[in-house]
Parts: structure tokens; sequence; C-alpha cells
């Protein structure tokens, strides 16, 4: 069975004047010990999308309109409020971009791993004390220091730190929301393998959000490339590095430099995503894709298998028309 | 690979022991700051005079508050009488300093009630916002257009003179102030990650609220409470001035300006000690609690 299936998830926020479609009737799967990477550029709805799973949505303005979220077969979005909080930290866990904020300055790191802790598991407070450093250990962080304060660690060990809080009750799947993107690269590389060697061995599931394609070729199983709230293109991680379809996905690669070839500019996407409150009929993208004709602009596109396991939301690659 | 890991994280850490060295902890910050304005230390220093000279009322005195001499009316300072005594012969210096007692007691209490009631209110405007903060926030509206002396006047005219009633009187007027701070104290909090953090942890609202957010308005709270304390004193002694707030013989500044006053032309130690002892301590708090703010919230300065 899947570990988690989101089945066609609408997400929408109301504002007084307009209604933004952040994420438009998305489908994704992670079965058991899988990584999926949910890759697009700051806009595309990824975080909107590991929100709603964990039921975070602010609202009013957001709204999950419709759609399924079926966590070990059980619909998230049917339980009660109660039932829900019993899953976020427990089952699902979910860490933040920026460790700087995601830790309260007034406790001890020892105090907010073994909150989790105390939180979801029937044990003492010396216990729970008593398995937080063994948390921080675990993150590679000496358990003497339990009883210090966020200010005195280093933004890598910060983000440890919010690892260690993430793992304590070893959740079933991990909403990684791009954890490295405020560290600094060095830092980047460390924190990826620990969350990697981690959640082998706590054979966690884990949704990781990112628009850096060379941490998803190093972590992920799958990969699903999210665009205006739409995936555009969805596969395993072989088959979409190997043979990406989609124009979208061709730009992204063609954008990141290349270290063979000396180059004096980036090679950036044309245009800009267009506005989520005013999408454009038919294919979102067609604005800024060289291959667009007028077909786009008329039908809604649809994704479409174009091998076993391998979809794409384009009608002029399905038709044969566009080849890589 | 793994040995060069270590060596940092061996670095990272000597690191953080430097910082602690250097950095100490929150309330020493707070304290070294406190300590360079001097006008606080001012502030500082006249209030705990004050509360060190009513703690100590018994052993400063050798008169009691309420012995009357009739031969020793409307006597001038001397020595033993550093104050003078009043219309019934008392010894006006002990009154102060018992009347203090009554003053500093019932301006904490209200103080209290008002902090307590407008956290409580404050941080459920703040935290759940909507309906729940437009609710309260049109009430709290309602309650700060009414002058605040004024509607302890009213209260105090219904309940009647009294220590109890009068802090209550107060204290009422005060919830306003403190629930409006404690409101955009804890909606600035609520945004910070560490409360979403908290949220995807799977804590109740309620736990949040407690564990995560009111920790994080401490600061204000002290900082408006102290200010609020001196206002009181001021308020009770308005109120005991128009006979509202404590009734004679029990000693409080603002009754003894009250019958002072009859006898202003002729014998002025009965209203310029009193009078010179509410301004003090006013003068005293609120120098504190500009000074508690520059130290805790060094954002606020310049």
């Amino acid at each position: 069975m899947n570990l988690l299936e989101i089945k066609g998830l609408t997400i929408h926020y109301a504002m007084r004047a307009n209604t933004v479609h952040a994420v438009n009737n998305v489908s994704l799967v992670i079965e058991p010990g899988q990584t999926l990477g949910l890759v697009g550029e700051t806009g595309a709805g990824k975080t909107t999308t590991a929100r709603g799973i964990m039921r975070l949505i602010q609202t009013p303005p957001g709204k999950i309109v419709s759609g399924e979220i079926l966590f070990e077969g059980v619909d998230l979005l049917k339980i009660s409020s109660a039932e829900m909080r019993s899953i976020r930290g427990k089952s699902i866990s979910m860490i933040f971009q920026d460790p700087m904020s995601a830790l309260n300055p007034i406790l001890t790191v020892g105090e907010q791993i073994a909150e989790v802790i105390h939180l979801h598991e029937k044990c003492s407070k010396r216990e729970a004390e008593e398995r937080s450093r063994e948390m921080l250990e675990m993150v590679g962080i000496r358990p003497e220091r339990a009883g210090e304060y966020p200010h005195q660690f280093s933004g890598g060990m910060k983000q440890r730190v919010v690892i260690a809080i993430a793992l304590a009750c070893s959740p079933k799947l991990l909403i990684a929301d791009e954890p490295t993107t405020a560290l600094d690269v060095t830092i980047q590389a460390q924190v990826l393998d620990m969350m990697r060697e981690l959640k082998d061995k706590l054979n966690t599931s884990m949704l990781l959000i990112t628009h850096d394609l060379g941490v998803v070729a190093e972590t992920c199983d799958a990969v699903a490339i999210m665009y205006a709230g739409e995936i555009v293109e969805y596969g395993s991680l072989e088959r979409l590095f190997h043979n990406p379809k989609h124009p979208y996905t061709l730009g992204l690669f063609g954008s990141i430099p290349s270290l063979d070839k000396d180059t004096d500019r980036l090679n950036p996407i044309r245009g800009l995503m267009p506005d989520p409150s005013a999408l454009p009929k038919g294919c979102k993208f067609r604005e800024r894709c060289d291959y667009a004709c007028d077909e786009c602009r008329k039908e809604e596109q649809s994704l479409r298998e174009i091998e076993p396991g391998h979809t794409v939301r384009c009608m002029r690659v399905a038709g044969g028309v566009l080849n890589g | 690979m793994h040995g060069h890991l270590v060596k940092e994280r061996k670095e990272l850490d000597l690191r953080a022991l430097e910082n602690m060295a250097v950095k100490k902890t929150l309330w020493q910050d707070v304290l070294a700051r406190f300590l360079k304005n001097k006008s606080g230390i001012a502030g500082f220093v006249i209030v705990v005079i004050m509360i060190l000279l009513i703690l100590f009322a018994p052993l400063l005195t050798r008169f009691d508050y309420d012995a009357q001499s009739f031969p020793d009316r409307f006597l001038y300072p001397s020595s033993l009488h550093p104050f003078g005594t009043d219309n019934f012969g008392r010894d006006l210096f002990t009154r102060m300093l018992y009347g203090g007692r009554i003053s500093f007691m019932i301006a904490i209490i209200a103080t209290f009630i008002s902090a307590v009631i407008g956290t409580i209110f404050g941080s459920a405007a703040g935290y759940f916002g909507g309906v729940v903060d437009t609710i309260i926030s049109r009430f709290l509206d309602i309650m700060m257009a009414i002058p605040g002396l004024l509607l302890a006047i009213a209260i105090s005219a219904v309940l009647g003179p009294g220590p109890i009633n009068t802090a209550f009187a107060l204290s009422i007027g005060g919830i306003a102030m403190s629930a409006r701070i404690i409101r955009a104290t804890v909606m600035a909090i609520k945004t910070n990650e560490y409360i979403e953090a908290a949220k995807a942890t799977g804590s109740r609202n309620f736990r949040i609220i407690r564990k995560h957010i009111l920790p994080n308005t401490i600061a204000p709270l002290i900082v408006n409470s102290t200010m609020s304390i001196g206002g009181s004193i001021m308020g009770i002694a308005g109120l005991s001035f128009i006979g509202l707030g404590v009734k004679p013989p029990t000693p409080e500044w603002g009754s003894i300006l009250n019958v002072g006053r009859d006898y202003i032309r002729d014998f002025w130690p009965m209203t310029v000690f009193p009078a010179l002892f509410i301004m003090l301590t006013i003068f005293g708090f609120n120098l504190l609690g500009d000074a508690l703010r520059d130290a805790l919230d060094p954002r606020l300065k310049d």
C-alpha cells in the first residue's frame, strides 16, 4: 500500500478581490521508504501542498477546495482536528525552511525536543529528556548541549536540532520544506547526508521540497515538477533525469550552468510565472514556451503517460511533435 | 570525510562556548543595559526607598498612626515629629508611612488583576484573530473610550469605599491597556516560524499560547505593569481625595491631602508632604518603567 496518496488536491486562497489558485488538481504518491522530490520555482505551490498535507493552511483565506489526502489509507481531510494533532509530529512531521526562526529563542533545545516526545509518547518528563539527549547525539550534537539556547548554535547546528525534533517520534513521513536553502553550501551537503542516513535508519518516507535539481538527483527516488500549481512532469528519478520531456523541465535543466562549458551568462527561462489569481486558459506554461502553438492556447492540458511511470502535461510531447 | 566532520563539529562547539562566555544570559544583558541608564537607576532608587520606608514603618517611628493627642495639633516639623502633626495631633510621618502601605498594596493588587485579565483577553484576541479578535477589540475600544479615573469613580461609587473595592475599581480601567499591549505582542510573535513548527508537532492551541507565546510577552508586561503601578497609586490618591477610596481613620495619601486642604492657608505640612510623596512615587515608577522598556527591548530605543 502507498504510504501517502494525494488525489486531485486543489487549494485556493480567497482574497478580497480575487482568488489565488495556489494548488490545482495535484496527485502524488509516496511509497514506504521512498523519497519524492517536489521541484518548482517560488510560488509554484510546493509549500502550500506540503501545508495542505499537514492541514496547516491558514483558514481563512486558504481553503482546501477538493481532493483526498490518503495517509495509510485514511483521508486526512476527513478526520477530526484532534486526530490530526495526534498525527502531526508523530506520524508526519515537517522541517521548515529557516532554522533561525523555527526554534523558540526562550526554550533550550533539549526542552524543545523533549516537548514533542512528551506530547506523543506516553512517557515521563525524565524519559522525554533522556530521549531528547539521544536524539541530539543522533544528529551529531553533544548531548551535554541540551541545556543551551538556540542562539548558542550556528545555522547548520540549528537545522540539526530541527531535524532532531522532526524525527524524535520516528515519523513515517517527513516533509522537508527546502531544508537546506538557508544554509551555506558546505553545510548543505552535511545536513543532506545526515537526513538521508537517518531516514534510511528509521525507514521514513520523505517529501523533499526544493528548487535545487542537484539536491534532488542526490536524494530522491521520484520527482514531481510543479508549475503554477500543477504538476507538469512526474516520474522516477532515472526516467525524468535521463529523459526530461516537458519544455519547463527542459528549461530548468538548461538553466543550470555547466562545469565544462565556459559561458558568460546564465541561461534562464524567459518570462515570469503567470499570476496565480488569473491563470490563463489552456497550457499555463504557454507564454514562456518555445514550442507553443495555437492548440496549446485552446486546450486544457492533461497529464499523459509517455512511458511507464513517467507522465507529462504537454500535448506537444504526447503528440510526438516535440521530442526532447 | 568523517574526520573532517568531527573536526568541524569541534570547531562549532568551541565557537558556541566563546559565544556563551561573551553573551551570558538574556537577563544579564538586560541588567547591563539598565545599569547604563542613569534616570532609570534614579527611578529604581526612589521606588526602593519608598518600599523600604513603608515596609519598615514600625521600626522607623515610635508613634501609632491613629494615636490622637489634642495638645499636639498642628505642630510644625521638628526632631520629634519630622513631618509635624495633623489636625488631631497624629504624627504625620507615621501616617505617611502607613498610608503608603495601603496605596502600594492596592496598586499592586489592581495591576495584577488587570494584567491577568488583560493577558487572557489580549492573547486570545491576538492568537485567534478573526471574529474573536473583532469582538474583544471592539469591547476594549469601548473601555478605552471611558476615562480611567471616571470609570474608577463610577465603580467605587457603586461598590462603596474600602481597599478591596478600590483595587477592583482601578483594575477594570487597566484591563484594556494591558490587553492591547499583549494582543499586539502576541500578533507579532505568532508570525514566527517556531509557532508554526509547534503546530506541526501536534501541539494544541492552548499549549502553544502557554509554552511558546506567553513567555515571550513577559518583557512588555513588566514594563506596562511598572507604569501601571505608578498610575494606580495616583488613582487611589484621587479616589481617596474625593472620599471614595480609603475611609478615614485609615491613613492614605489622598485622604490626608484632602483633610489638609481645609488648612492649606494656615498649615502647609499636611498638604505638602502627601503631595510630595505621591509625586515622587509616581515619578520613580515612570522613570523605572521607561528604563525597563529601554533595557528589555533595545529595538524600541533610538
